[in-house]
């Protein structure tokens, strides 16, 4: 389980994520949703230890995540960047086979079991018909199938996911994301991811984090926290939000709520925006 | 089904590529052992070898051929692993020992050292050929490259995080101020060995003998073997950084670890021979062209290939013009551009 407590963040001098208190429940969808620029993507690379705690902690399994010696948060916590560098001519399997990595020593070889398992993440992710090819030559969401194949041979029981669909056109996005559902419902993965669509994220969540500003805006499930209001002061967007036969919200008919002004639409800021 | 995924194997294409390269290399070796200012007949190398011969044919093999050969295989050695890391670590592949300020750093000390050890120790003859700092050149050049590394990294750093643009950028720079102080250095106190030094500057193997190749053999033993220790982490650091950490791979550690492993194998080998340019640019890309994407296989390219090129180099650099010598460093890089851009058209 990660969970934050009174966290802050910051890139040198700048304050980037101020004060969240946050827990991830395991066995679940999380989608951290809000605007550019907004801290998502640093509060989720806070989750796998890469940026230090200004104040407050980041607990993984009720320890501090600094405190985890980076191997064995290797073999807990798999993480997918926003854009992964592809080594040059390298193959899907030689790949996949590097998420093998924090399991043996690092002068020892991958073995036959570490093979079998790189094998069995192809399979789960639909690349393995890809295996001989270099990743470079297939397409954008092939290579993301790739990549989550990779962090599943790392066998961890969290995967986290900076943006994974952002550079996917719209039927790759779905496939990712139903991909990870599997994952989710199947084999019990934990996923963590950022993500830009509010549908889509209200369609794949069991629990959905807004971020506006560095601070935590409101979390719960899906139907709790989509709202019109809340988009409307958070993603400045005025939409109509409508419920399908799940419960799951849906947001449609959407126009930008403050056409034009530079300020900010945060009431405390600017009272007149709230009236708009 | 698994079988799908088994260790990496070299291509047949590597293979293949391997073993003419390593039959080059032997030709290449053959040759620089026989032809030269005075070619000897085949005859006399085999009794020469043997060891039953005129004492002149003797000299002419083991005293001034043999070490002179060795010591190119080395030096090419050296130069094109400590580039094909360098390209690695900077995910650069303009990065080699001499735009990364490495060889400069270690020109720079090495002639610092020279111009004042031949002062101090033979000042009353300044037209004598071996200076007695030569032995010491490859520990004054492998300090002044560290020194020269350590400063790059450091300033090519953003955020505690390497910037491989930003420590290309910084060791460009920082090269061409070393290479200023040195041409400085030179011109005010080099006189009568400016041009001893000089031509050490053009990278050349003139007078190599064996006293220079135990010198240098011990810093290739280390290298080697470091650059062993290196093959699988490297595969890993390829990747984001972000996605190294979180793959559990200490990457600051190795990444200082495979930057003093490259410092070092790149400043011995110019204590010894000087910068020699160009090889530790286009061997590590010709080997990744050969080899794919397998790490241990492209380090074995860079081996043979890299030796290939220097010992060949030499071996034309000695006999094209008779009895004039080009230096390796400079038909290297003849040899070496053409090549280089046939595989960059070939590729696009």
């Amino acid at each position: 389980m990660i969970r934050t407590e009174q966290l802050s963040l910051a890139y040198g001098a700048t304050p980037v994520v101020n004060n969240v208190s946050l827990t991830i429940p395991e066995g679940g969808i999380t989608c951290l949703l809000g605007p550019n620029g907004s801290g998502k993507s640093t509060l989720l690379k806070s989750f796998a230890g890469l940026l230090p705690a200004r104040s407050g902690e980041v607990l993984l399994d009720d320890m501090p995540v600094s405190e985890w010696d980076r191997r064995r948060l290797a073999l807990r916590l798999a993480m997918l960047p926003q854009k992964p560098i592809v080594p040059d001519g390298i193959l899907v399997k030689d790949l996949v086979a590097l998420g093998r990595f924090p399991h043996r020593k690092w002068w020892q070889n991958n073995q036959a079991g570490d093979n079998r398992i790189a094998f069995e993440s192809m399979v789960m992710t639909g690349v393995s018909e890809l295996a001989g090819r270099p990743v470079e030559s297939l397409s954008g969401g092939q290579q993301q199938r790739v990549w989550i194949a990779m962090a599943l041979a790392q066998e961890t029981s969290i995967l986290l996911l900076d943006e994974p669909t952002t550079f996917l056109d719209w039927g790759y996005q779905l496939e990712v994301l139903e991909l990870l559902t599997k994952l989710n419902r199947e084999h019990g993965l934990t996923v963590v991811m950022s993500l830009h669509d509010l549908n889509q994220a209200a369609q794949f969540a069991d629990q959905i984090a807004i971020m506006a500003e560095g601070q935590l805006e409101v979390s719960g499930s899906p139907s709790e926290v989509i709202t019109e209001t809340l988009i409307r002061r958070v993603f400045r967007v005025e939409t109509s939000v409508s419920h399908d036969d799940n419960g799951r919200p849906f947001c449609s008919s959407y126009a930008a709520a403050y056409k034009g002004e530079k300020s900010t639409p945060y009431e405390h800021r600017n009272p007149m925006a709230s009236e708009a | 089904m698994t079988a799908i995924v088994t260790a990496q194997k070299p291509s047949n294409r590597a293979v293949i590529g391997i073993i003419l390269g390593g039959i080059g290399l032997i030709l290449a070796i053959v040759t620089g052992v026989q032809s030269g200012a005075v070619d000897l007949t085949w005859g006399q190398i085999w009794v020469g070898l043997t060891g039953d011969s005129s004492e002149h044919v003797q000299r002419v093999i083991f005293d001034i051929r043999l070490p002179r050969t060795l010591i190119g295989l080395l030096i090419g050695i050296h130069f094109a692993v400590s580039g094909w890391l360098l390209q690695l670590l900077s995910r650069n592949p303009l990065a080699e020992p001499g735009i990364l300020g490495i060889s400069a750093g270690a020109s720079l000390i090495a002639v610092i050292a020279f111009v004042i050890g031949d002062w101090v120790v033979s000042g009353a003859n300044p037209y004598n050929n071996t200076s007695p700092v030569l032995q010491y050149l490859p520990w004054f050049a492998m300090a002044g490259g560290l020194v020269a590394a350590v400063a790059v990294y450091l300033l090519g750093l953003r955020n505690g995080q390497l910037s491989p643009l930003k420590m290309t950028l910084t060791g460009a720079v920082i090269a061409g101020m070393l290479h200023a102080l040195t041409t400085g250095v030179l011109a005010f106190w080099g006189h009568a060995h400016t041009e001893l030094v000089a031509q050490w500057l053009a990278g050349s193997l003139y007078g190599a003998k064996w006293d220079y190749l135990f010198t240098l053999l011990p810093w290739t033993v280390i290298g080697l073997v470091g650059v062993g220790l290196l093959v699988k982490p490297l595969k890993v650091m390829q990747l984001d950084d972000q996605h190294v950490h979180t793959l559990g791979l200490k990457l600051n550690r190795w990444r200082a670890f495979a930057l003093l492993i490259a410092t070092l194998l790149a400043a011995s080998a110019v204590g010894v021979v000087g910068p020699v340019g160009f090889i530790g640019l286009v061997i590590p890309h010709i080997s990744r062209k050969l080899a794919g994407a397998n790490l241990p296989v492209q380090l074995v390219f860079c081996v043979v290939f890299g030796a290939l090129l220097t010992v060949g180099a030499d071996v034309l650099g000695r006999t094209l013009f008779t009895p004039y010598e080009v230096p390796v460093g400079v038909v290297s890089a003849i040899l070496g551009v053409p090549f280089f851009l046939y595989l960059l058209s070939r590729q696009s």
